[in-house]
C-alpha cells in the first residue's frame, strides 16, 4: 500500500492497476475492475517547481517534454515517448546537456507546472450570489447573515453580483447611481441570453455587434455597463448588506395547501446569462442558496400543490416523477451554457425537504461546482462550508477556474472517459475509446471550477490485441500517460500542470503475480464506487448488488489462491485482502442502497464521491472507526458492532458525518459531570480527545461534515449503528448480554465472505 | 325683407344669452349692430344711422351684461370654492370642489393673479360678485365704449363698402326692427321671459356684490330678488342709452313689448307672460313656422326674427339683405330669413351678395344669470341653453346639467319624429358640476332596505311615481306596473293626490337625488381611491422635458389628493422596460437607516420583459399616500435626473399599461399615463411579427398622414388591432380607468392608444407638439383637475325610459358588457354620455314620458351611492311643438357625436354629407310643415334651431372633418368629442374670438371678457391682437401692423419677428397685461380647462392655424357662412315638391 501512497505523493495519481495488463485479453481477465486512474490535478506539492516559461511540446502529438523523453544532447533532440516523434529543441534550450537539464527533465519532476507570465486574466474572480427568499423568517435571518459574512470574506478585488428570487427573479443593480434598482424577471418563463441582453439594456448605449454575440468587453460591452451588476467586493459590500438587511420573505402569498412559488431554475439561468454577457471566459462562480424545492418555471421538480410529494427514488425508478426529466434537461442545457462560458455553479441547499439537487446535479458536476446539502441555513454544515469557500489561509480550497484537462497516452491505450467534475470538450481523436464511461469520446475536458481536492477518475482501455513474443524482453514494456491541466490559478495567472506517468505492462499467462502486485485495492474500491454510481444513474434496470457481487466473485476467482470447489482453501493476496470488505460496505453504502435516502441526498453523496480522492472515497465507502479507551491510546477498530463497549468512546468518520459515540458508562459519567470536576481531569481529557480529532478532520474537509455527538442507546447513535457490520443482530445465535446488537436483516460480513468464498471457488 | 335683419339680431341674442356662449354672442351682437347699419345703408340710403347707432349700443350693452354672465358661469364651474356655495352644492364632493378649480394657474407658471384673485375671495362667488359690482356701474359706459370700438372699426367699414346692393326699404325696415329686436333680444329678453326678471336681475344684480354672494348662497329665491331689482336698473341703463334703438333693448329687458320691433316682440312677450310659457308660445310658432325656442324661446322668438336677418358676409358680396330678412313678420315663428332669393340662389354667387352678413344668425351671449326652475305648474320647463349661465332649482325634473333631451317634448310616434328629421337622444352628464348657487343634491338613506324601486323595471322612486289607494300602492312611471308601497314607506295622500310628505321627501320632489347604496349594491367593499401614475422616460420624453413636466405636475398634485387611508398611490416609469417603485421600502429605509449618505429613494423594480409583463411585487407598489408622501415627492424630483441620459428610444406603452394594471388589479382605480415617445404596439402582442409589420406600415402612413389607399384613410383612425381593445375591456372589468396624457412631437397613433381611455371611462389629453415651456402649466392643471374634480369609481349606469320609448344605444367613454348597463370604471363631472332613444310604441298624447338615469358609484371617500336623475317630459303629436321645444345645443352635440362615431368607419366626404343632411332634413321638415312663408325664396329657420346651420358649418370645417388635418389630431378630436359635454360642444366648433389689443380701453366696468367677434377674417384687423379659444386651445393672433407697444405690454414681445413658437403667458407690470391675464383666467375658469396658448402671426403656419378657425370664411374646401346658407336653402328648395 505504501508504495501507492508514495506514487500519489509524487504525482497525485492512484491507479487501480499499477501494473497494466498489456493486452485487451489480459485486461478483460482483470474482471470488472477497470484500468483506471484517480487523479487530483491541483494537489498541492510544496516542492514542485513552477517554471516561468511555456512548455515545450511535441510537434506531432502536442505532448509536453517530460522526464521519460529520450534526449539526444548532441543533436539537441528529444523523442516523444508517446508518438516517438523526434523533436528539435528550440534555441533557448541550446545550453542543454546531461549536466544541465531543465527542470522538466529531472526524473523526480514527473509533475511540474508552467506559468507563462504573459497570460494573466484581467478579470478578477467573480462571485454571483443567487439567494432564495421563499424562506421562513428564521431561515432567512440565518441566510442573510451567512451571505453577509461571506461577502465580507471575499477578496476585495473580486467582483460580486446579487440575485434574489422567489416567485420572481430579482437582479440587483449594485452599481446604482441615484436609486437602488432591481430587474425583475418572471419566474415561470424562460428567457434567453439575447433577451436578457436586450431587456437589461446592455447595449443600450452603443450598437450591438451584429451577430455571434457572446458579449463581454471584447464584444464591445462597456466596463461601465458591466459594473452595474458586478462590482468589486470592496465597493459593493455596503450595497449588498443593505439589500440583505431589507431582504424580505418573498411577498407573494402562499396558500396553506401549497408550496411557495420558487423559481430556482430561472434564477440560475438568469445568473448564467448575466455572467455570460458580462464576463464570458473568465473565472466566475454562481453560488446558489436554495431553501426549498423549485416549483415554478424551468427546472421545477414538483408542483405547488402540497398534496403531491417530491419525487422519491421509487418514483424515479418507476418513471413516475413527471417533472424530473424535464428539469434535468433544463439543467443539462444550463450546464452546457456554463461550460461554454467557463463558469461554475455552486449550490448550497438547505432545507428539510428536497430542493432538487438531483436535477441540478448535472449542472454542478459538469462545471466542477461545489455542493453542500444541509437541513438549515443555521446549521454549521452550511455556515462553515460557506466560510471555507471564501476563506483564505491554511484550509482554503484553492479555488481555481477555467481549467482544461487533456490526456496523452501510449498508442495502445484508449480513454473511455472520466467520471468526475468535468465536461467533455468533444475533442475526438485516436485516443478515444468507443466505449464511453462518464464524460467520454474526447481527449480534452473542461473543468470550469477545480480546487486542490478535485479528483478525476479516468477509465482506460487496452486495445493491443496480439501478444508479441518475448514480451518480457521487450525494451519498451512501458505505457506512458500524460495529464495536462491548463487552468487559471487563483492569483489570476494561467498555469499548466503536467503529470507524466509510466507504468509497466505485462501480458501473458505468467503475468498474474505482476498484476496482483500492482493492484491498488483502495483505488479500485474508489473506482468501483464511481462506476457503480454512474451505472446506476445511466443504465436502466441496472442491478448494482448483482453487478458488484459478480465483479467481486470474478476477481476472486481469477486472483484468489484456492483449490477448486474448496471454499476453505480460499485465500487472497494481501493486495486483494480487504477489497471484499470494501465491496461489502459499498453494497451497504448510500451509493448503492439509495432507498434510505432521498434522490437529493444520493445525488449529493455521489457528487462528493466523484470529486474526492481515493482516501476520502474509501472513507465514504467504509467509514473509519477509532476506539478510545482509558487503557490504551486510540486505535482503529473494526467497523463492527462488536466495537461498541460501555467504557469506550468511538469516533466514526463516514466522511459526511463524524460521530463521537460514548459507551454507556462514559455517557453516565459525563452526564454526572465528572469531567467538570478537577479531580477527574483525565476523564475530561479523555472526553475531549475524540472531539479534538473530530475537529481536526472537520477543519480539513469540504463540505464540512456533520458532527454528531451521541451516547450509546441514544437516538443519535443510529448514525453509528447504520454503518457497522451487523455481526450481531437480534436473531444472532448467541447474543452476549452486554453486547450491542443491531436490528437488521442485513447479512454480516462473515456471511458475505462465506458466500464469496464458496462462489469464487466454483 | 328688412325684417330679417332686425329680427335676427334680436332673436339670436335671446337664444344664446343664456349660455356661456354669451361671450361669444356678445361679440356677435356687437357686430350685428354694426351689421344692421350696413344693411341699412345698403338698403336704403346709407344710413338710418339711428338704428345703427342705436343697435350697437344695445349690443354693447348686452355685451357687458353678457360678460358679466360669463363670470357667473365661471363661478359655477370651476367653482373656486366658494366656501359656502361650493360646498353645499354637492354634498358628496365638497372637499373636492374647493380644491377643484382646474383653472388655477399653476403655481409656478401662471401669474398668481388669477388664482390669487380667486382664492382670496373665499368663494369664487365673492370675487365674481365684486366684479359684478364693478360692472354694473360701468355697463352703461362699457356698452358704449365697447360697442363703438368694436362696431366702429369692424362693422361700419365693411358695411359701407358693401352696401352695394340693397335692400329695399324692407331692409331698412328690417334693420330697424331688427335693431330694436336685437336689443331686446339682447339677453335681457330672454331672461325676462319667465324667470326673466330674476335672471336679468341677477345679471345686473351683481353690483351689490355681497348681496350676490348671499343670494347665491341661498338658492334661487334669494337671488332672484336681488337681481330683479338690480336688473331693472341695469337693464334700463343699457336700454336707455340707445334710446331709439334702445326701445328694443329696453323692451327685452323688461319683457315689455319693444317698439318697432315690438310687434314681433309683442308676440314673444306674450309668450313671455305666460309663465307656463312654452305652451303659449308654442302655438304661435306653429302658426308662423318660426319657431320656437320656447323657453327662452319666447325671447328667442322675438329674437328670431332678428337672426333671420343676418346675411351677407360674404366676400365683398353685395348684400342681399333680404334674404334673411323676410319673415320678420311672423315674428313668432321664426326666423329664417334667408330668403332673398331663392332665385338668386340658383346662382349662388348672386345670392350671397344679397345677404347681409351681419344679419345672419349668430350666437348671442346672454348677459345675465338665468334662474331656471325645472318644472312649473306641473309642467316641464324648457331648459336654458347649455352654454348660458343659469341657476337651476330642482322642482321635480332633473337639472338640465345632468339630463338634457334633444327635444323637450317627446313625439308620440316614431313617424312624427321621422318627419321632423330630428334626433331623439339624451345627453347624460350624471356628475355635472352644479352652479355654486344651486342647492346641493340631497342624499337619501333608506337604511337597510335600500331605495324604494319598482319591482318590475327596477326603476327608482321618483316624483312621478303615482301613489294610489291611500298610498298603499304606487304606479311606476317608467313601466306602468303597480307596486305595493313598502309598509314603512306608506303615507296618506293629500287632496291633490300627492303624498302628504311629498315635499319633505327629496326623492318625491326632486328630479335628482342620491341614495345611499346598501350592501346589495356592492360586489365587494367600496374600493379605495387608487391613483397610479405611469410616466414615459424614454429618450424623447426626457429630452423634450415631458418627463420633467409630468413629474413636477404629479408632485404638485399629490398635495391635492385627499388625505386619509383610502387614498393610495403608485408610480411606475417606462421606456422599453417598465420600472416600478417599492414605495414602502423607501419608508422603512428612511426610518431604519436614516444616516446621511444612504439612499432614501425607493427601490426601483424593473420589469424587462415587455412581451409578457407582470407586476414585480404584490404589495408595496401601491401604498397609502399618507405613508409615502415624502418619498414619493423625493422620487418624483429625482426621476428626470435619474433618466437624464436615457438613450432608449422606444416606449412600451401597452406593456406598461398592462403591468400597471396587474398591480392595480385587486383594487381598481385611476391609471394616469404620460406617454410621449413612439410606442411599440408589438411589445404587447403575442405574435410579434404580425404587430411589427402592421405597425410599421401604419406608422409610415401616420407620419406622412396619408394612407396607402386614400380611400381607406379612415382606417388610420381605427385602432391598429384588437389588442388594446381586449386589454381595455379587461381593465374595465377590474375597474381600472386609464387617462392618457400624450406629450409628443411626432405621430403616436392616438387612434390606437385612445381605445383604452375610451373604454375605461378615461380621457386623452393631447399636447402636440409638446413644449416644456408652454405646456407644463397646462399639463399640471389638467392633471390637477383630473384628480380633484368630482368623480366616482366603479360605476354602473343605466337609463330607463317610460313605456313606448327605449334606449337604443349609449355613446361615450365606457365599457359595455351587457346591453342594458354601461360600466364606468370612473366617471367624473366632465364626462357626458349620449343615449339615443327609439320608440317601441306609440305614446299617448298629453301624457308625460320619463327618463331616469341611475348611476351607482363609489365616491372618492368610499361611499357607495346611487345618483338618480329623472326627467319627465310631455308627449306631443304636434310637429311644431317639436321644433319649438328643440334644444339646439343638445341637438348639435348629438350631431357632433354622431359624426365623431362615423369618422373612423366612413370616408370623410360621406360623413360630411351625412352631417349636412341631418341639418337639412330638419330645416326642410320645418320649412315644409311648419313655416308659413310668403316667398319660396326665403330660408326659414325654426327659431330654436336657427344656429344649426352655423354650427353645422363649423362642424364640417372642424378638425375632425377636415381633410387636411393630421391623423393624430383627428383621432384626438374624435376621442375628445366622445365624452364632450353639451356646453363644451358649441365652442369646439364655433370658438370664441375677442380682441385684446384694446382691453384697457374697453373695460371700464370690470367686465373681464371682451365681447366676442364673429369668426370671420373680416373682423380681424391687421392692427389688432385677437384671442380665440375653443375650450381646449387658445390662440393669440397678432396682426401685422400692431402697435409694438401693445405687444410688448401684453405679451412681452417687442417686435413680431420675435414671436416665439413656444409661448408662456406672463403677467407684466402694466394694466393691459393684467387684464389679459384676467381674461385668460376667466376663460379658464369657465371652461374648466387651462387652454393651450399659442401665438399666431400672419403669414406662417401659425397664422394659417388661426384662420382655419374662421368658420364663416370661405376656405378652399368649404363654403362661407353665407354661401352655406344659400347652399342649405337650395337643398331645401330642391327637396320641396
Amino acid at each position: 500500500m505504501a508504495e501507492f501512497l508514495d506514487l500519489e505523493a509524487q504525482d497525485a495519481v492512484r491507479m487501480s492497476w499499477n501494473v497494466v495488463p498489456g493486452t485487451k485479453q489480459d485486461s478483460s481477465h482483470c474482471g470488472v475492475v477497470p484500468i483506471a486512474a484517480v487523479y487530483t490535478p491541483l494537489k498541492p506539492f510544496p516542492s514542485m517547481p513552477v517554471l516561468p516559461y511555456a512548455a515545450l511540446r511535441c510537434r506531432n502529438c502536442r505532448s509536453v517534454l517530460n522526464p521519460f523523453s529520450v534526449v539526444d544532447f548532441v543533436a539537441k533532440l528529444w523523442i516523444c515517448p508517446f508518438c516517438l516523434q523526434r523533436n528539435h529543441f528550440p534555441t533557448h534550450y541550446h545550453s542543454i546537456s546531461d549536466q544541465n537539464l531543465p527542470a522538466e527533465l529531472f526524473p523526480q519532476y514527473t509533475t511540474i507546472e508552467y506559468e507563462s507570465p504573459s497570460e494573466k486574466s484581467t478579470v478578477p474572480p467573480v462571485f454571483f450570489l443567487v439567494v432564495d427568499t421563499c424562506l421562513i423568517e428564521e431561515e432567512l435571518g440565518f441566510l442573510r447573515s451567512a451571505v453577509s459574512q461571506a461577502v465580507g470574506l471575499v477578496p476585495e478585488n473580486s467582483l460580486v453580483g446579487l440575485i434574489t428570487f422567489g416567485t420572481y427573479v430579482y437582479v440587483h443593480e449594485l452599481g446604482f447611481g441615484q436609486i437602488p434598482k432591481v430587474y425583475v424577471f418572471r419566474g415561470s418563463k424562460e428567457v434567453t441570453k439575447d433577451q436578457v441582453i436586450e431587456q437589461m439594456g446592455f447595449f443600450a448605449k452603443r450598437p450591438k455587434p451584429a451577430s455571434g454575440v457572446i458579449a463581454g468587453v471584447r464584444d464591445g460591452l462597456s466596463q461601465e455597463t458591466i459594473a452595474r451588476f458586478l462590482l468589486p467586493a470592496s465597493e459593493c459590500e455596503f450595497a449588498i448588506n443593505s439589500i440583505l438587511e431589507e431582504l424580505q420573505k418573498d411577498p407573494w402569498p402562499v396558500p396553506p395547501d401549497q408550496r411557495a412559488t420558487r423559481c430556482t431554475g430561472m434564477a440560475l439561468s438568469v445568473a448564467a446569462h448575466l455572467l455570460g454577457t458580462c464576463v464570458p471566459g473568465s473565472g466566475a462562480r454562481i453560488i446558489g442558496f436554495v431553501g426549498g424545492p423549485t416549483t415554478d418555471g424551468p427546472g421545477a421538480i414538483v408542483s405547488k400543490n402540497l398534496s403531491e410529494p417530491v419525487r422519491s427514488h421509487k418514483d424515479l425508478d418507476k418513471d413516475s416523477a413527471p417533472y424530473f426529466h424535464k428539469a434535468v434537461k433544463f439543467y443539462e442545457g444550463l450546464a452546457k451554457q456554463l461550460v461554454h462560458q467557463g463558469h461554475v455553479l455552486d449550490i448550497f441547499a438547505c432545507a428539510l425537504d428536497q430542493v432538487g439537487v438531483a436535477e441540478i446535479k448535472v449542472a454542478v458536476e459538469r462545471t466542477g461546482g461545489l455542493v453542500v446539502l444541509s437541513e438549515s441555513f443555521g446549521h454549521s454544515v452550511f455556515k462553515d462550508s460557506l466560510k471555507r469557500v471564501f476563506q483564505s489561509g491554511d484550509y482554503d480550497l484553492d479555488l481555481s477556474s477555467n481549467g482544461i484537462f487533456e490526456v496523452n497516452c501510449s498508442k495502445d491505450i484508449r480513454v473511455q472517459g472520466i467520471i468526475g467534475p468535468c465536461a467533455s470538450l468533444e475533442k475526438k481523436g485516436p485516443l478515444c475509446s468507443e466505449t464511453v464511461v462518464g464524460q467520454g469520446s474526447t481527449s480534452a475536458w473542461k473543468m470550469c471550477g477545480l480546487d486542490k481536492a478535485t479528483s478525476l477518475c479516468l477509465v482506460f482501455e487496452i486495445v493491443k490485441k496480439e501478444i508479441p513474443e518475448a514480451i518480457g524482453q521487450s525494451a519498451n514494456n512501458q505505457f506512458y500517460f500524460q495529464f495536462l491541466t491548463y487552468y487559471q490559478h487563483h492569483s489570476g495567472q494561467m498555469r499548466l500542470r503536467v503529470t507524466t506517468l509510466s507504468r509497466r505492462w505485462v501480458a501473458g499467462p505468467g503475468s498474474i503475480q505482476d498484476l496482483i502486485a500492482g493492484f491498488d485495492q483502495e483505488a479500485a474500491a474508489a473506482v468501483m464506487a464511481r462506476l457503480v454510481s454512474f451505472k446506476m444513474e445511466t443504465e436502466a434496470e441496472f442491478d448494482p448488488i448483482r453487478w458488484l457481487d459478480k465483479s467481486l466473485i470474478h476477481l476472486c476467482t481469477r486472483f484468489g489462491d484456492y483449490q477448486k470447489d474448496s471454499p476453505s482453501s480460499f485465500s487472497l493476496s494481501p493486495r486483494f485482502s480487504i477489497f471484499p470488505q470494501f465491496m461489502f460496505h459499498l453494497r451497504r453504502s448510500q451509493f448503492v442502497q439509495v432507498f434510505n435516502n432521498s434522490p437529493d441526498e444520493t445525488a449529493y453523496f455521489r457528487m462528493i464521491l466523484n470529486r474526492e480522492n481515493v482516501a476520502n472515497s474509501v472513507v465514504m465507502i467504509q467509514p473509519s472507526l477509532i476506539s478510545y479507551s482509558f487503557h490504551s491510546s486510540p486505535e482503529p477498530a473494526l467497523l463492527d458492532v462488536a466495537a461498541i463497549a460501555a467504557d469506550r468512546i468511538l469516533l466514526l468518520d463516514s466522511y459526511f458525518t463524524i460521530v463521537v459515540f460514548h459507551g454507556s458508562t462514559i455517557a453516565q459519567w459525563r452526564k454526572a459531570g465528572y469531567h467538570n470536576q478537577p479531580e477527574h481531569v483525565v476523564f475530561a481529557q479523555f472526553l475531549q480527545a475524540p472531539q479534538d480529532d473530530a475537529n481536526a478532520i472537520i477543519k480539513e474537509r469540504f463540505p464540512v461534515p456533520r458532527l454528531v455527538i451521541c451516547d450509546q442507546h441514544g437516538s443519535q447513535a443510529r448514525f453509528l449503528l447504520a454503518k457497522l457490520n451487523p455481526s450481531a443482530t437480534y436473531n444472532s445465535d448467541v447474543p452476549a448480554p452486554e453486547r450491542e446488537i443491531l436490528f437488521t436483516d442485513d447479512v454480516s460480513f462473515e456471511v458475505f465472505l462465506d458466500h464469496l468464498q464458496r462462489l469464487a471457488v466454483q | 325683407m328688412a325684417t330679417p335683419g332686425g329680427p335676427r339680431p334680436g332673436s339670436t341674442p335671446p337664444n344664446y344669452n343664456p349660455s356661456n356662449v354669451a361671450d361669444g354672442m356678445q361679440n356677435l351682437q356687437i357686430n350685428r349692430p354694426v351689421g344692421p347699419p350696413t344693411s341699412m345703408a345698403n338698403s336704403g340710403s346709407f344710413r338710418p344711422p339711428p338704428p345703427f347707432g342705436q343697435p350697437p349700443p344695445p349690443f354693447s350693452s348686452s355685451a357687458p351684461s353678457s360678460s358679466s354672465f360669463p363670470r357667473a358661469s365661471a363661478m359655477a364651474r370651476p367653482g373656486p370654492p366658494p366656501p359656502g356655495s361650493g360646498g353645499p352644492p354637492q354634498a358628496t364632493f365638497p372637499p373636492n370642489l374647493a380644491s377643484n378649480r382646474p383653472s388655477g394657474p399653476p403655481p409656478g407658471t401662471q401669474p398668481p393673479p388669477p388664482f390669487g384673485a380667486r382664492p382670496p375671495p373665499p368663494g369664487s362667488v365673492p370675487s365674481s360678485v365684486s366684479s359684478f359690482g364693478a360692472r354694473p356701474p360701468s355697463p352703461g359706459l362699457n356698452p358704449f365704449g365697447s360697442s363703438p370700438l368694436a362696431s366702429g372699426p369692424v362693422g361700419p367699414p365693411s358695411s359701407t363698402s358693401e352696401p352695394v346692393s340693397n335692400g329695399p326699404p324692407a331692409y331698412g325696415w328690417g334693420a330697424m326692427q331688427g335693431g330694436p329686436r336685437f336689443p331686446s333680444a339682447g339677453s335681457p329678453l330672454t331672461p325676462p321671459v319667465r324667470p326673466s326678471p330674476p335672471t336679468t336681475l341677477s345679471a345686473r344684480a351683481p353690483p351689490p356684490a355681497p348681496s350676490m354672494g348671499s343670494l347665491l348662497g341661498s338658492p334661487p329665491t334669494g337671488a332672484p330678488p336681488g337681481p330683479m331689482q338690480a336688473a331693472p336698473f341695469s337693464a334700463p341703463p343699457h336700454g336707455v342709452p340707445p334710446p331709439s334703438g334702445s326701445s328694443p333693448f329696453s323692451a327685452p329687458p323688461q319683457g315689455v313689448p319693444p317698439p318697432s320691433g315690438s310687434s314681433p316682440f309683442a308676440a314673444p312677450p306674450q309668450g313671455m307672460p305666460p309663465t307656463s310659457g312654452s305652451s303659449p308660445l308654442a302655438p304661435p310658432p306653429q302658426g308662423f313656422s318660426p319657431p320656437s325656442g320656447s323657453p327662452y324661446g319666447h325671447q328667442a322668438w322675438a329674437m328670431h326674427p332678428p337672426q333671420v336677418a343676418p346675411p351677407p358676409l360674404m366676400p365683398g358680396s353685395v348684400q342681399a339683405p333680404r334674404m334673411f330678412g323676410m319673415p320678420p313678420q311672423p315674428p313668432n315663428q321664426a326666423m329664417a330669413t334667408i330668403s332673398p332669393a331663392m332665385g338668386p340662389m340658383g346662382s349662388s354667387m348672386a345670392v350671397p351678395s344679397k345677404i347681409d352678413p351681419n344679419q345672419i344668425p349668430r350666437p348671442m351671449p346672454s348677459s345675465s344669470v338665468i334662474l331656471h326652475e325645472t318644472r312649473q305648474g306641473n309642467q316641464a320647463n324648457l331648459p336654458p341653453p347649455s352654454t348660458s349661465d343659469y341657476i337651476v332649482k330642482d322642482t321635480g325634473n332633473s337639472s338640465p346639467r345632468f339630463l338634457r333631451c334633444t327635444i323637450n317634448q317627446i313625439p308620440c310616434t316614431v313617424d312624427l319624429l321621422t318627419t321632423s328629421g330630428m334626433q331623439l337622444a339624451l345627453m347624460v352628464q350624471p356628475l355635472a358640476l352644479p352652479h355654486p348657487s344651486e342647492e346641493p343634491i340631497q342624499v337619501v338613506d333608506f337604511g337597510e332596505s335600500g331605495p324604494v324601486r319598482c319591482s318590475r323595471c327596477k326603476g327608482y322612486i321618483n316624483p312621478f311615481m303615482k301613489f294610489i289607494d291611500q298610498g298603499r300602492r304606487f304606479i311606476c312611471n317608467l313601466c306602468g306596473f303597480t307596486d305595493e308601497t313598502p309598509r314603512d314607506y306608506q303615507c296618506n295622500l293629500g287632496p291633490d293626490g300627492r303624498r302628504r310628505d311629498a315635499d319633505e321627501r327629496p326623492e318625491l320632489c326632486r328630479g335628482t337625488v342620491e341614495f345611499i347604496a346598501t350592501r346589495e349594491y356592492m360586489v365587494r367593499d367600496p374600493m379605495p381611491a387608487v391613483f397610479f401614475f405611469l410616466i414615459d422616460v424614454s429618450m424623447n420624453a426626457i429630452q423634450t422635458g415631458a418627463t420633467a413636466a409630468a413629474c413636477s405636475a404629479i408632485n404638485q398634485v399629490i398635495s391635492d389628493l385627499p388625505e386619509g387611508p383610502r387614498t393610495m398611490v403608485g408610480i411606475a416609469t417606462f421606456d422599453s422596460t417598465i420600472h416600478f417603485y417599492n414605495l414602502k421600502r423607501a419608508l422603512q429605509q428612511l426610518q431604519e437607516i436614516g444616516s446621511p449618505g444612504s439612499c432614501y429613494l425607493p427601490l426601483m423594480l424593473i420589469v424587462p420583459d415587455v412581451q409578457d409583463v407582470y407586476t414585480p411585487l404584490q404589495t408595496d407598489v401601491i401604498v397609502q399616500l399618507s405613508e409615502c408622501r415624502q418619498h414619493l415627492e423625493l422620487l418624483l424630483e429625482n426621476i428626470p435626473t435619474m433618466f437624464h441620459d436615457n438613450r432608449t428610444a422606444d416606449s412600451a406603452f401597452g406593456a406598461a399599461v398592462k403591468a400597471a394594471f396587474l398591480a392595480m388589479k385587486s383594487t381598481g382605480g385611476k391609471l394616469i399615463v404620460f406617454q410621449s415617445g413612439k410606442f411599440e404596439l408589438f411589445k404587447i402582442l403575442i405574435l410579434p411579427s404580425v404587430g411589427i409589420a402592421a405597425l410599421s406600415a401604419r406608422e409610415a402612413e401616420g407620419r406622412t398622414n396619408i394612407s396607402a389607399g386614400e380611400k381607406e384613410a379612415h382606417k388610420l383612425l381605427q385602432p391598429a388591432d384588437k389588442t388594446f381593445k381586449t386589454m381595455a375591456v379587461e381593465l374595465a372589468e377590474y375597474q381600472v380607468c386609464v387617462d392618457v396624457f400624450i406629450t409628443t412631437q411626432t405621430y403616436v397613433d392616438v387612434a390606437s392608444i385612445s381605445v383604452i381611455p375610451r373604454t375605461t371611462g378615461g380621457q386623452v389629453y393631447y399636447y402636440y407638439p409638446f413644449s416644456a415651456v408652454s405646456d407644463s402649466a397646462k399639463l399640471y392643471n389638467d392633471l390637477r383637475w383630473n384628480v380633484t374634480r368630482p368623480q366616482g369609481f366603479e360605476a354602473v349606469m343605466r337609463v330607463r325610459c317610460s313605456q313606448g320609448i327605449q334606449v337604443q344605444e349609449y355613446f361615450g367613454n365606457f365599457c359595455k358588457r351587457i346591453p342594458t348597463d354601461v360600466d364606468l370604471p370612473a366617471i367624473d363631472c366632465d364626462k357626458t354620455l349620449m343615449v339615443t332613444l327609439k320608440h317601441d310604441d306609440k305614446l299617448p298624447d298629453g301624457a308625460e314620458c320619463a327618463f331616469q338615469c341611475a348611476l351607482l358609484y363609489t365616491t372618492i371617500y368610499g361611499q357607495r351611492r346611487i345618483r338618480v336623475s329623472t326627467l319627465s317630459l310631455p308627449c306631443t303629436s304636434v310637429l311644431s311643438n317639436l321644433f319649438r321645444s328643440a334644444d339646439l345645443d343638445t341637438h348639435f352635440a348629438c350631431f357632433l357625436k354622431q359624426a365623431a362615431i362615423e369618422i373612423p368607419s366612413s370616408p370623410l366626404s360621406l360623413v360630411r354629407e351625412q352631417v349636412l343632411n341631418l341639418c337639412i332634413n330638419i330645416l326642410h321638415s320645418y320649412r315644409k310643415f311648419c313655416a308659413t312663408v310668403s316667398s319660396s325664396g326665403q330660408l326659414v329657420l325654426p327659431e330654436a334651431l336657427k344656429l344649426l346651420p352655423l354650427y353645422t358649418l363649423g362642424l364640417v370645417k372642424s378638425t375632425g372633418l377636415r381633410t387636411d388635418g393630421r391623423i393624430d389630431d383627428r383621432s384626438f378630436w374624435i376621442n375628445y368629442v366622445s365624452s364632450l359635454s353639451t356646453p363644451s360642444a358649441i365652442p369646439l366648433v364655433y370658438p370664441r374670438m375677442m380682441a385684446i389689443h384694446d382691453l384697457d380701453s374697453k373695460e371700464v366696468d370690470g367686465s373681464r371678457i371682451p365681447p366676442a367677434i364673429p369668426l370671420s377674417s373680416e373682423h380681424v384687423c391687421d392692427d389688432g391682437i385677437y384671442l380665440l379659444e375653443n375650450g381646449e386651445d387658445c390662440l393669440i393672433y397678432i396682426g401685422n401692423s400692431v402697435d409694438p407697444n401693445s405687444t410688448r405690454q401684453l405679451l412681452g414681445i417687442s417686435s413680431d419677428d420675435e414671436i416665439p413658437t413656444q409661448f408662456l403667458l406672463q403677467q407684466y407690470d402694466n394694466p393691459l397685461s393684467k387684464k389679459l391675464n384676467d381674461v385668460v383666467n376667466e376663460i379658464r375658469r369657465q371652461r374648466c380647462s387651462y387652454l393651450r396658448l399659442k401665438l399666431c402671426k400672419k403669414g406662417d403656419s401659425s397664422g394659417m392655424l388661426f384662420f382655419s378657425y374662421m368658420v364663416e370664411d370661405k376656405t378652399p374646401s368649404g363654403l362661407s357662412y353665407v354661401e352655406f346658407l344659400v347652399h342649405v336653402h337650395r337643398q331645401i328648395q330642391n327637396k320641396m315638391p
